[in-house]
């Protein structure tokens, strides 16, 4: 399941493989340089979670349909930020203060550690979404499950948003 | 479990008053067993001829065969019969499972005298053997390592703990939603895990010895990943309360944390060098999971430096340094299927370990082997020979094992 990646993204991973082939081992500077559209410029801390309820203690109400990432990947497609848009705009009409787990799941093929951390980079691109869209940044938390467990639904690549 | 404390302690204890001499270790050093790249070698460089002398006492004679076994079993010696020549003697006295062993040259000069007093024949032996090991080759026994590892043969995920045999079973987590990612501290006296007790994950302490639990990150996000510097006073450890995952060096004496990593994408897997200033990780920065090392500062002021490393394969997880430093074991993806790899480190050629969905892979204390999961089944496969076996039956699907000694 590799990621598919937009052509000039190929180009700018293409021309930096050049300097990096020079070495094998060389001072590169760490990832920011190789990342893609780069979304969020201001990245926010997670609150404290006291108060927030898991999805493992008690079945909880999803927000909106799961958020499905088929590409192996964590940015947010356009279907995503539609989706997103539709819950900011329900649930802060309904009250300003509400706040959202955001869960991420993926399917049990993939090695668990990196499940664990791919899904929680997702959880948490969506969470930098739902600020930019008018959600306060401590009434929203993250999880990544990875694979060790299922979220009910045909698909496991999810992110799952629960109301609290 | 009293047993096993027992065993540990007197083991530590040992390994710490076990000095070899240089020069002898030197040339000792370095020597493998049989396997095919080794027959090429043989003339030169012969693994060193033990004999195991009678032992006296009650139980000395079977003490006598199970240390002949546990000395064939390792490999690392030529066994010899009565009367040929060798270049260490093992003697020694068993009373009721306790076992008084005694290490002599071929000059029968003493190396070591040493007692072991675990309730156990077996466990005594095994300490026994690990030390005769470790003073003549340097390198750490297999006979009293453990790995550990994730199943869900109770219903959830929980973590276990086995020996490089795959014998003594224990399940060591009894988390409400399961326990997950588990790691060995170096001297086998604790284990940290990913525990889902609350809901939500957090990495937790367990000391095998004491019987104590405590948590080391509740941190909001997810912690997982954890592994133990190699003098056991630091864990590595992925953790997204600052709102991306990023790896984090916390001190387990102050219950600090560091962020050594600077990560836009989802690192994951951290690994120490054998020197404690290195770690190897995993990250994804949006076109698949890659390797990279770190230093790690431990001054104040310093900042972490960040190197790629290149394997030549375009999805790499789960890496682990080998004991010596030398390679990294890691987890591709080749023809669609996980497989296993080990390079050398910095530079070198890609061994391909074992492919067709083995995963996970971590090396055993003297190197010579590499456990791994594959399609739930929990292997030890040689580097030497190249064979392999599945070492558990019965425990359902095994996944993130890990072995320290």
């Amino acid at each position: 399941m590799m990621t598919a990646l937009p052509a000039s993204t190929l180009l700018l991973s293409a021309a930096l493989g050049v300097s990096l082939l020079l070495t094998s081992c060389g001072t590169i500077p760490m990832p920011s340089v190789l990342g893609k559209s780069t979304p969020e410029t201001v990245v926010y801390a997670l609150g404290p979670r006291e108060g927030y309820t898991s999805p493992l203690t008690t079945s909880l109400k999803p927000a909106c349909p799961a958020l499905v990432f088929d590409d192996g990947g964590f940015l947010l497609t356009s279907s995503h930020q539609e989706a997103l848009r539709s819950v900011a705009k329900e649930t802060l009409e309904k009250n300003k203060k509400a706040r959202l787990l955001i869960a991420g799941y993926t399917p049990p093929n993939l090695p668990a550690d990196h499940a664990r951390s791919i899904s929680e980079r997702r959880a948490l691109a969506a969470r930098q979404h739902l600020i930019g869209l008018g959600f306060e940044a401590a009434n929203l938390q993250t999880v990544g499950f990875g694979n060790d467990f299922s979220p009910s639904g045909p698909s496991s690549d999810v992110v799952v948003i629960y109301q609290q | 479990m009293n047993a096993r404390a027992l065993l540990l302690l007197l083991s530590l204890t040992a390994s710490q008053g076990v000095q070899a001499e240089g020069g002898f270790m030197a040339h000792l050093r370095g020597l493998v067993g049989l396997g095919h790249k080794a027959k090429t070698e043989d003339t030169k460089k012969a693994p060193p001829r033990i004999r195991v002398a009678p032992f006296t006492g009650g139980t000395g004679s079977s003490a006598q065969q199970t240390l002949l076994k546990e000395l064939r079993d390792s490999r690392e010696f030529f066994v010899a019969d009565a009367d040929e020549k060798v270049d260490f003697i093992v003697e020694g006295t068993s009373v009721g499972g306790r076992v008084d062993g005694r290490l002599r040259d071929a000059k029968g000069k003493d190396v070591f005298r040493r007692s072991y007093a675990a309730p156990g024949l077996d466990e005594n032996l095994k300490a026994l053997t690990d030390d005769i090991i470790y003073t003549i080759t340097g390198r750490p026994g297999l006979a009293t390592s453990r790995i550990v590892f994730v199943s869900d043969h109770s219903g959830r995920r929980q973590v276990y703990v086995c020996d490089a045999e795959g014998g003594e079973v224990h399940q060591v987590t009894h988390d409400k939603f399961g326990a997950v990612s588990p790691t060995l501290a170096p001297d086998s006296s604790m284990i940290a895990f990913t525990s889902y007790r609350s809901g939500f994950p957090i990495i937790r302490l367990l000391d095998l010895n004491l019987g104590w639990e405590r948590g080391v990150t509740d941190t909001p996000g997810s912690s997982f990943g954890a592994a133990f510097s190699p003098d056991g006073t630091h864990i590595a450890a992925v953790m997204s309360f600052i709102g991306n995952p990023e790896i984090f060096v916390s001190d387990l004496s102050t219950n600090t944390a560091a962020c050594v990593s600077d990560s836009i994408g989802a690192p994951s897997s951290p690994s120490w060098h054998p020197d404690g200033k290195h770690l190897v990780f995993s990250s994804d920065d949006g076109d698949g999971p890659r390797l990279y090392t770190v230093e790690v500062p431990f001054k104040e002021g310093e900042s972490s430096r960040l190197y790629r490393w290149r394997t030549g394969y375009q999805f790499c997880t789960d890496p682990e340094w080998s004991p010596d430093g030398s390679h990294i074991a890691f987890t591709t993806r080749i023809g669609g299927e996980w497989a296993v790899a080990i390079k050398p480190y910095p530079n070198g050629r890609v061994h391909v370990v074992q492919k067709g969905g083995a995963q996970h892979p971590s090396w055993s204390p003297n190197g010579h082997f590499i456990t791994y999961a594959q399609h739930g089944q929990l292997y030890v496969h040689d580097l030497r020979s190249g064979s392999r076996r599945a070492i558990l039956n019965g425990y359902s699907r095994i996944t993130e094992p890990r072995w320290m000694r």
